[in-house]
């Protein structure tokens, strides 16, 4: 029974134009993520080229190339704001889409008619949610591999890869708990459009509002804008600074910039314990989800818009 | 199976502390045809929401096919079809594609063989491959019945079927429904409003005024009871105003 849900919810999602028209937009910017570091590297390869040839005319040294002393990684470091940004709001459309036309459209009481469990439909929704983002994930990442292969003309060696793999394992996390907002937004508010606004809601106040709350209030931070601003004697900031483990979306970027080496080095344990938080919440998130459904009323399905 | 199809005890429901059911007994046989008549917001789709497992009631129980509806649930939903008011399903999908997913659900064996079965069955089957999103309300109302059936169950429960047909889409519902309870045995609960189809359709009717069941007969002890009235809106009239 969980596999019919889910595969008639990945059938679903797959004629959706909406949820299609988002992917499309999501891939095409993982996609610009590498031609932008494409013509960035290639304008300064020929910069530098022509600078090697100018400064040996003269009899000078030349300087190693810079492309060189950066991370190859370091390429995709726009993944990292891309994901949040779009991908979170992708996410955030599929997990409303896989609740709010059995909701709007009184569907949930046909199939609430059946001999179907209410766990068993949660869970059946979430899989496929997990699927789709896992399909979505694995695009982007193959793209990315696409990108560091122009770029860098050479298929990138085992220890980039995993890498990578570790950095869309974490993302997709990451996007999870979007769907999963998404889906608990659904059915918290009867109105399709409602719940749209009410996700998107949570997303803004994760995204910008946190994090501007636990370290951009911070006076250091426009100047120095670094993943844990130096220590302030102000209890206020001494405060909101203990909330900072709990800002999943400073603390994804923080990771993030660990896994693809664009910050600066902290012990292992130290960004494993970063992703923790966000294991926290999707798990929160996944049993608050199985507990609405089974609490909703979906005798009321139908009577949103 | 013995006993009744559908048996009420005392059922009562409340929304938020008002009472929208009180205190209904009423008890269907099998193979029959009930109508279950009442203006709006008399209780009818409650009553329709406690049978097919909705909601839990507040007060007495329900059993369908002798299953209790609110301590057994798995069993009374393998056996019953449900046809909301408004048909609608996933608008991107095709006709066998919702109706598959429907089978499955009810975990028929062999579900696309059973769901070309029901579309033929139902003279539908051009319907099949079409997405369901461009139909028009008469062919999403018969594959409303294709999915409520897809699965053969003994009870079917119709809530207001015929709201938004067409002369002709009534026609055909009403044949349907002939159809169905004598091919296939099944005991039809229609919920509704147009008294014309039930004195067509209907073995026995209920009458639903303000939560409280006041009227309970068959279609042929009623036309007895009532000879004077020229229509069955006479009579519904009639009964609303003097409680049997």
């Amino acid at each position: 029974m969980i596999t019919t849900v889910t595969s008639q919810q990945l059938l679903s999602l797959r004629r959706q134009r909406v949820f299609l028209a988002a992917l499309s937009m999501f891939v095409a910017m993982t996609a610009a993520a590498g031609v932008l570091g494409w013509s960035s590297h290639n304008t300064i390869v020929r910069v530098y080229d022509e600078a090697v040839k100018l400064l040996a005319a003269d009899g000078q040294p030349t300087p190693p190339n810079p492309f060189l002393l950066k991370p190859e990684l370091s390429l995709l470091s726009n993944m990292v704001v891309y994901v949040p940004l779009l991908g979170a709001l992708l996410a955030l459309l599929l997990g409303h889409l896989s609740l709010t036309d059995d909701e709007s459209t009184g569907l949930g009481r046909l199939i609430f008619s059946r001999r179907v469990s209410r766990t068993g439909y949660a869970v059946g929704k979430i899989a496929a949610a997990a699927i789709a983002l896992s399909v979505i994930v694995l695009v982007a990442m193959a793209v990315s591999v696409v990108s560091l292969m122009v770029v860098n003309q050479r298929i990138p060696p085992i220890s980039v890869l995993g890498r990578l793999g570790l950095f869309y394992s974490m993302s997709w996390l990451y996007l999870m708990l979007f769907a999963l907002v998404g889906m608990a937004a659904a059915l918290l508010n009867r109105r399709r459009s409602l719940a749209l606004l009410s996700a998107m809601g949570a997303w803004l106040v994760i995204t910008f509002a946190i994090p501007q709350f636990t370290s951009a209030l911070r006076p250091t931070s426009s100047l120095n804008p670094i993943a844990d601003p130096v220590g302030s004697s102000q209890r206020f900031f001494q405060i909101t600074a203990l909330a900072r483990p709990i800002s999943i979306a400073e603390q994804y970027k923080a990771a993030s910039g660990q896994i693809l080496s664009t910050a600066a080095p902290e012990p292992g344990w130290q960004t494993a314990l970063r992703v923790v938080p966000l294991m926290v919440f999707v798990g929160l998130l996944v049993a608050a989800v199985v507990i609405l459904v089974r609490r909703h009323d979906f005798s009321r399905s139908g009577n949103g818009e | 199976m013995k006993g009744p199809a559908i048996e009420i005890v005392g059922l009562g429901h409340k929304y938020n502390d008002i009472l929208v059911l009180h205190d209904v007994d009423l008890s269907i046989d099998r193979g029959e045809i009930f109508g279950f008549l009442g203006h709006n917001g008399a209780g009818k789709t409650t009553t329709v929401n406690i049978l097919t497992t909705l909601i839990r009631p507040t007060l007495g129980r329900a059993l369908v096919n002798g299953h209790d509806v609110a301590t057994e649930r798995r069993l009374v939903t393998a056996d019953i079809g449900y046809l909301p008011s408004e048909v609608r399903m996933y608008p991107h999908m095709t006709a066998t594609e919702n109706l598959t997913f429907f089978a499955e659900l009810s975990g028929v064996e062999k579900a696309k063989h059973a769901v070309a079965e029901t579309l033929e069955y139902l003279d539908c089957s051009d319907l099949a491959d079409r997405r369901v999103g461009s139909f028009s309300t008469g062919m999403r109302q018969r594959i409303g019945i294709a999915q409520a059936i897809v699965h053969r169950p003994s009870v079917l429960f119709l809530d207001e079927p015929t709201a938004g047909l067409d002369p002709s889409g009534i026609r055909q519902l009403r044949r349907t429904i002939l159809d169905l309870n004598r091919d296939l045995g099944m005991t039809v609960f229609m919920n509704t409003h147009q008294l014309s189809e039930v004195s067509r359709v209907c073995t026995t009717i209920g009458v639903l005024s303000r939560g409280e069941l006041i009227y309970k007969d068959s279609m042929e002890a009623t036309t007895r009871r009532f000879p004077d009235e020229t229509s069955l809106e006479d009579i519904y009239v009639q009964m609303e105003g003097s409680p049997a």
